[in-house]
């Protein structure tokens, strides 16, 4: 990177020069086209001579001193600086990468380039005439009262519905629905408590059975009777065997005399391993 | 001055010879406009204009004119203007400093070249997506467009069918008004502001003269 005393002279310039009493002029350096162009054509500067450490350096200065922080022009300051570091990395790509073997893709990537800066010219210079518009008429006062309050009152079309049907229509959404009728859809019967008493009935009476011999056809009943049967199996009241998967549950008596334990309900489970 | 010694209207009163009959300037379908435009809060197309007053193309051209007429050159403390689509009422440029005094109405502010730039590539590209701002101006401009809706010059307009249905921008009738423009077809032409083949040639140039400095 050249550092000579001219290039340090060149950067003294506004918008990039590091001088002290440097107004930045942000938003003149907007965008990178809008840079570029401006380093391109006015400034004659190589990217490569624009230290970015400096002028970084200078607008904390700056920022320092100033009393208010102003966010939307320290962030179009970030928005700046990165684009400069972007187009300097790039130029630092196309040198090492492409080398002056690539010519041809240097020479169109050129065109692409020449191309944009054109177009973003165009719409620059557009929106030179359209400011000067701005200029011009901007303060210009239109008559803006609003309309006068009986004036706002529109007619109803021709179509609307008279209010009588409109109230026809909206009463009934006003009237309680009746309740509708539940009475098809039943209580759950059976209880854990009572499947219990069941299946220790059974046992009792039959020692082993299978559970699809012993299970209601109601799958809520069904499932409630499965629970059962593992809460006697936590009990270490019976064993439960399968065959194999999905087979029917063969249920036998482990022959615990449930009167010493008083036939209670609920008594605290006993461990698993009691069971084979 | 009290009430109970005026008799008549205050003209008639500090012109005694006063005859308001011989005051009537324009006809009567002029008249009409002038109290549309008067109590209408935005401007009025010469089809709602004409709808109104009953009145067909010719009437309302003549009328205008007339009533055009009547509001021009400094004659009043109005003007009739043509902007966003319609005709209105303004006030007089030579008024203007009066009425922002008494209302404590502000000239907008100015628009920072970013602000500027951008409004350009919507006003030109419009209906336009954030994405294509940035193209053109090579750099993210979602800033300087939501800046730009902030202050009413532009206005989202729907989603576009595009992957990513992206939001649509496009100028809004303050933008119009803002810039006296009767609709968009009085923006002036993009092609004038294109680059002419010299200009081009003095960017290729530099683009070079530096692409070689950094090779040498």
């Amino acid at each position: 990177m050249g550092m000579a005393s001219e290039s340090r002279a060149r950067r003294r310039r506004p918008g990039l020069s590091p001088a002290p009493d440097l107004d930045l002029e942000l938003d003149v350096f907007q965008g990178p086209f809008d840079l570029l162009i401006t380093l391109v054509l006015k400034e004659e500067i190589d990217l490569w001579e624009v230290q970015v450490s400096h002028i970084i350096a200078e607008y904390v200065l700056r920022l320092a001193d100033s009393e208010e922080f102003d966010l939307e022009a320290t962030s179009r300051f970030i928005v700046l600086v990165a684009s400069l570091l972007e187009m300097k990395s790039r130029l630092l790509l196309s040198d090492d990468l492409f080398g002056d073997a690539d010519d041809e893709l240097d020479e169109e990537a050129g065109e692409e380039l020449l191309a944009a800066l054109a177009r973003y010219m165009q719409f620059k210079r557009a929106g030179a005439a359209l400011a000067g518009l701005y200029a011009r008429h901007a303060g210009r006062l239109y008559r803006q009262a609003p309309l006068p309050p009986r004036y706002l009152r529109g007619e109803a079309c021709a179509d609307a519905l008279a209010p009588q049907r409109l109230v026809a229509a909206l009463a009934p959404l006003l009237r309680e629905p009746p309740v509708p009728d539940v009475s098809h859809i039943t209580d759950l019967a059976v209880s854990l408590v009572k499947e219990l008493r069941r299946l220790r009935g059974l046992l009792d009476r039959r020692g082993s059975f299978t559970f699809a011999a012993v299970a209601p056809r109601d799958r809520l009943q069904k499932a409630v009777t499965f629970f059962a049967l593992l809460e006697l199996h936590t009990r270490g009241e019976v064993t439960l065997a399968q065959v194999h998967p999905f087979a029917d549950i063969v249920v036998a008596p482990l022959g615990v005399d449930r009167a010493q334990e008083g036939k209670a309900e609920y008594a605290p489970p006993r461990a698993l391993g009691a069971v084979g | 001055m009290t009430r109970g010694r005026l008799r008549g209207t205050i003209v008639e009163n500090l012109r005694p010879d006063f005859d308001p009959a011989s005051r009537v300037t324009v006809s009567h379908p002029a008249r009409l406009l002038e109290a549309l435009l008067f109590i209408s809060p935005r401007p009025l197309s010469a089809a709602e204009l004409a709808d109104a007053c009953g009145l067909g193309e010719g009437g309302l051209a003549a009328a205008l004119a007339e009533l055009h007429d009547e509001y021009a050159d400094g004659r009043h403390g109005l003007e009739i203007r043509e902007v966003a689509g319609g005709f209105t009422f303004a006030v007089a440029s030579d008024c203007e400093a009066a009425v922002e005094r008494f209302a404590g109405a502000r000239r907008p502010d100015d628009l920072s070249p970013a602000l500027v730039e951008t409004l350009s590539v919507v006003a030109y590209l419009q209906p336009t997506t954030r994405a294509a701002v940035a193209q053109v101006r090579g750099v993210s401009s979602e800033w300087a467009l939501t800046s730009l809706v902030e202050r009413g010059l532009v206005e989202e307009d729907g989603r576009a069918d595009t992957p990513g249905a992206p939001i649509v921008y496009r100028t809004s009738a303050r933008f119009l008004k803002l810039l006296g423009l009767r609709d968009l077809s009085q923006l002036p032409a993009l092609e004038e502001f294109s680059l002419g083949a010299d200009d081009v040639d003095a960017i290729r140039l530099r683009l070079t003269a530096n692409a070689e400095r950094r090779r040498a």
